[in-house]
Formats: structure tokens, C-alpha cells, sequence
């Protein structure tokens, strides 16, 4: 049985993160890199103690690595869970160091094995599931689930002297390009990546969009390789990142690039003549099909 | 700023085969160019300006990628192996940096699939980092990146030492000619070894098992595109998302 440590940095899979850290038998703790709402927020998410480092509203969480690491690396956990985000991967990379831990990106599942750590793991992009262990410390940016908060207690939360963050500086925060742009608020998204031939052809697509009062996205080739579609609305990892009730890619092979940015999305539905595409591993929904068929058959299905 | 670029330090996911077993075959070993790895590059040369730009590569692929994309010196650990770890990945880089002299700045491809090395490659360093950068630059002797960070972008500024890691928002659009390639070859290659940088080469991790995950595949409608398109609509409304 062994205790572990989770570092958080925002309040999304505060409760998965805790449970993962609780695959290693033993106590949860957390810190909090953040205002005092997350570390209250971590603190009723299921960890049994919270140590909450305040963060200056014009330092970001990076900065407070160095005492972070410290903090973490003088009570030697075997393990750290911490969010596959830029800035929890700063903190959880500094805490590696300190610790002389190996760092395992993509974790699923942790247990402890008599001396060893057994961490589950998504590889190549989620294609395959890796068992890995080791003896020593371990420190995994996690990829799993998000879940419900355990119980109903709240764990007490200390706060923690911090005085020695890096000089790292937040200077401005305004809205990304596009980030007004109707997709990222629409219950709807048609959303058209290669498998459209020509650039008139968005016609068909925007007539599907039109019939279900829905926003057009695109893939990143069609907006950035093409430029048939704004830039704004290309979905995906470095594009937009959407949570509509409805999302139908049409001609869209779903790489996981593409489907990092309807991780939110309630429904996914795939229209691709490929029936071994990637969407139709990740969607909801599909139909297997030449979408200049299948995009009309739509239209009228819905009673355009 | 003296900047070290990290390219092509590590296997190409793509060059992966998953077998129907969940086992994998690597048909292509060697260490490839990610696809952050351009990106990084532009940013290193915004940073470096008129300033000293090192590339440094690590394992068997071809050091030459950054030479013909204008970087003009470059450093090869020839024998590093991929390690699944990617803290031990990170130390070979961190030791070879420690052999460059004067380095303000490391500028390395945010890499989704091995997104412990830039981090855990700063921790060993014990300099700060920061990551999911879009673009950097530097003024008044401080280096500032620009990143998205949910519908904001933030502009932030550190003072070096400093690692960057950089996301690519698009691929590399102009790949050079033969011109390029040619005079990549006349730019000198510094071929170190691990034990000349101090490195091991020591998994700490060791792969067990691998399996494919259990996916709940689409439900998916096939066949006439008209009877496949009532079904589907239908199914989307008994969800009630029309």
C-alpha cells in the first residue's frame, strides 16, 4: 500500500485524477496550483488531504514548479498523477526531477505490486493499451475517463508558503482568433474534412448544416492545407475545441487529432465510405458511405 | 539568445503496425521528425535571431534535417536508443545540452506521444519551462511566447535559462529542395556518444503486457444511403439530440 500524489491545475478530472492515484492501495493528497475555488473544488473531489499553493494572478501555474517539485519530492511517493496539461506537465515534469522518477504520458490505471509500481497506459494514440512497471517512483500524465467524485466528505485544505516562483509572467489574456465564432457555442456541428472532392461541393454540406440549424467546422487540412473553410472553424488540437450536443463529421477519418476537439461533443456521428476509418472507432454514430450519397439521403431523411 | 534545437528525438507513431493481438511492430526504428518539430524550429530562429542556433538530435535518424532548414552546426548522440521512459529520453537531451556551452534557451516539438520529455528534459535541466507554445520571440532580454489556452491566448514572458515546447498548428508547408539538402551536407554534424555526454541508455521501465483497448464501436448504419440515413436520424432522435 503506498500514498500518492495528484497536482492539480484546473478542476477538469480532479475526481478521475484522485482515483487513479487511488489504484496504489494507500492515501491521496493533492496539491493545488491555483485560486482557493479549485483547491476548494479539489478538496470535496475525493483526495484526503489538499496542500493549495496560491497562485498571483500574473504568474501562471509553471512558475511555482520548483517549489512544488520540493514539497512533493520530500515526502518520496512512488507515484504522481497529474493532468496531461501544458501546465500540469510542467509541474509533474519538475516533480520527476526531484523525485527521479520515470515519466509515463498517457495513464490509465495504477497498482501496486509488492516493490513494484504497474502503471496501464494509452500508446500510439490510444491503438494499444501498455502494462509497464518498475521499481522505482513513478510520475504519469493522465489519459483516462473522467469520473464521479468519491463520497461526500471534504478533505481539509493547507495552504502553502510559495515565495520562490520562477520569473514567469503572464502579460496579456484576450480571446484566441475565432474564439466569438459561432461554432464554439453551437448545439450542432457539421463539421467536412477530405473526403469532399471540390470546393463548391460545401454546398451539399451547408445545405445538411442548414436543414439542422448547424454550424460548419472542418478538419485541419480543409481549413489550413485548402482554405475552403475559415480558419476558425477547424476542429481539433490546435484548432478549436467544441462540446456541441450533436457533431456529425462528414468525410473525416477521425485521427486523434481531430477528435481531441469534440471530446465534449454528446453525440458523434461518422459518414465516411471507408468502413475501417478511425471515426467509426470513436463515434457514436455512423454510416458507411459515399457522403454526395448519403449527405442528400440526410437532408431528406431530416424532412428538409 | 544561444539556442539549442531538439529535433528528431523520436519514433514516428505511424511507423507503428498493431497487429490484431494488440502486439506492436516498429517497421521503421529510427528516430523521425515529429510533427511539432518544424514548428519548434521556427521558433528557436525567432528566438536565436543573429544568436548562436545549435540543433541536436538524438539516435539513428538523419542529422541533417535541421541543416537544410538553415540551422547552421548541429550535435548528434548517435547511439541513444528509444526508451519507453520518457524521463531516460530526457536525460540523454539534458546531458548533451550540458556539452553546448552558454545555452539560454532549448526549443523542442511539444510531442503528444512522448509529452514527458520536454517537460521531465526541463525538471532535469532545473530550468523552467513552459509548453503548448504557438510561437515565441524575444524583446527587452526576456522571451515571450504566445499559447491558446481553452478560447484565450495568453502572452507570456520568462527570463532564460528556459526550455520551450512548441505545438504545431499546421504541418511544414515549404519542404526544402535539393539546393537545401546539398548544402546541409557541408554543414558540420557533431557526433557525440553517450558516454561522451555522460548519458545512460537504462529503461527504467519495463513493458509487461500490451493489448487493444476495448473500444464501443459505432453503430453503424451501411447499405442504401436513404434507408441508412432514416435509420441513423432515427436513432438520433430516440437520443434526443434533434
Amino acid at each position: 500500500m503506498s500514498h500518492a500524489w495528484i497536482i492539480v491545475t484546473e478542476e477538469k478530472q480532479v475526481a478521475a485524477l484522485t482515483l487513479a492515484a487511488r489504484g496504489m492501495g494507500g492515501r491521496v493528497i493533492a496539491v493545488v496550483v491555483g485560486p482557493r475555488a479549485l483547491a476548494d473544488a479539489t478538496a470535496a473531489a475525493g483526495p484526503d488531504e489538499v496542500k493549495w499553493v496560491e497562485t498571483s494572478q500574473d504568474r501562471p501555474p509553471e512558475a511555482y514548479a520548483g517549489p512544488v517539485a520540493r514539497m512533493i519530492a520530500a515526502d518520496a511517493p512512488r507515484a504522481v498523477v497529474a493532468n496531461a496539461t501544458a501546465e500540469g506537465r510542467v509541474l509533474a515534469g519538475m516533480v520527476a526531477a526531484r523525485l527521479g522518477a520515470a515519466v509515463i504520458p498517457g495513464g490509465l490505471k495504477l497498482s501496486a505490486s509488492g516493490d513494484k509500481t504497474v502503471v496501464e497506459r494509452a500508446d500510439l494514440d490510444g491503438k494499444v493499451i501498455e502494462t509497464v512497471e518498475t521499481t522505482g517512483p513513478v510520475v504519469t500524465f493522465y489519459a483516462g475517463d473522467d469520473a464521479a467524485n468519491e463520497g461526500s466528505s471534504c478533505a481539509s485544505i493547507e495552504q502553502v508558503a510559495a515565495d520562490d516562483a520562477a520569473d514567469i509572467k503572464v502579460e496579456r489574456v484576450e480571446p484566441a482568433a475565432g474564439a466569438d465564432a459561432g461554432i464554439n457555442k453551437a448545439a450542432v456541428v457539421v463539421s467536412v474534412g477530405r473526403g469532399l472532392k471540390r470546393k463548391d461541393d460545401l454546398e451539399i454540406v451547408r445545405g445538411l448544416a442548414d436543414v439542422l440549424g448547424a454550424e460548419i467546422g472542418c478538419s485541419m487540412p480543409v481549413a489550413d492545407d485548402l482554405g475552403w473553410v475559415e480558419k476558425e472553424r477547424y476542429v481539433g488540437r490546435s484548432g478549436q475545441h467544441i462540446a456541441p450536443r450533436l457533431y456529425i463529421a462528414v468525410g473525416i477519418q477521425g485521427a486523434p487529432q481531430h477528435m481531441e476537439g469534440v471530446r465534449g461533443a454528446k453525440v458523434v456521428v461518422g459518414i465516411n465510405n471507408d468502413p475501417d476509418a478511425a471515426i467509426f472507432k470513436s463515434a457514436d454514430y455512423g454510416i458507411v458511405g459515399d457522403l454526395y450519397e448519403v449527405v442528400p439521403a440526410l437532408r431528406a431523411a431530416l424532412g428538409e | 539568445m544561444k539556442t539549442v534545437i531538439v529535433y528528431k528525438w523520436a519514433r514516428n507513431a505511424e511507423d507503428a503496425a498493431v497487429r490484431s493481438d494488440g502486439s506492436v511492430d516498429w517497421r521503421n526504428a529510427k528516430m523521425t521528425a515529429g510533427e511539432d518539430d518544424f514548428a519548434a524550429l521556427e521558433a528557436a530562429k525567432a528566438i536565436a535571431g543573429d544568436d548562436d542556433l545549435v540543433g541536436l538530435t538524438i539516435g539513428d535518424g538523419d542529422a541533417s534535417w535541421a541543416l537544410a532548414r538553415g540551422v547552421l552546426q548541429a550535435v548528434s548522440v548517435t547511439d541513444a536508443p528509444h526508451l519507453t521512459d520518457n524521463a531516460s529520453t530526457a536525460a540523454i537531451i539534458a546531458a548533451a545540452v550540458r556539452q553546448i556551452e552558454g545555452v539560454d534557451v532549448v526549443v523542442i516539438g511539444d510531442s503528444e506521444e512522448y509529452a514527458g520529455v520536454p517537460v521531465a528534459l526541463a525538471g532535469l535541466l532545473g530550468w523552467p519551462a513552459v509548453a503548448h507554445v504557438g510561437s515565441a520571440a524575444v524583446s527587452d532580454g526576456r522571451v515571450r511566447i504566445i499559447r491558446k489556452q481553452g478560447r484565450n491566448e495568453q502572452t507570456i514572458s520568462i527570463a532564460a535559462p528556459v526550455v520551450i515546447a512548441v505545438s504545431a498548428a499546421s504541418p511544414e508547408k515549404n519542404i526544402p529542395g535539393m539546393k537545401e539538402q546539398l548544402a546541409a551536407r557541408k554543414r558540420p554534424i557533431t557526433k557525440l556518444t553517450l558516454a561522451a555526454v555522460g548519458a545512460g541508455c537504462d529503461d527504467r521501465l519495463s513493458s509487461t503486457a500490451t493489448k487493444l483497448p476495448e473500444t464501443t464501436a459505432a453503430r453503424v448504419f451501411a447499405g442504401d444511403p436513404a434507408a441508412a440515413a432514416a435509420q441513423l436520424v432515427a436513432a438520433l432522435r430516440g437520443e434526443g439530440v434533434l
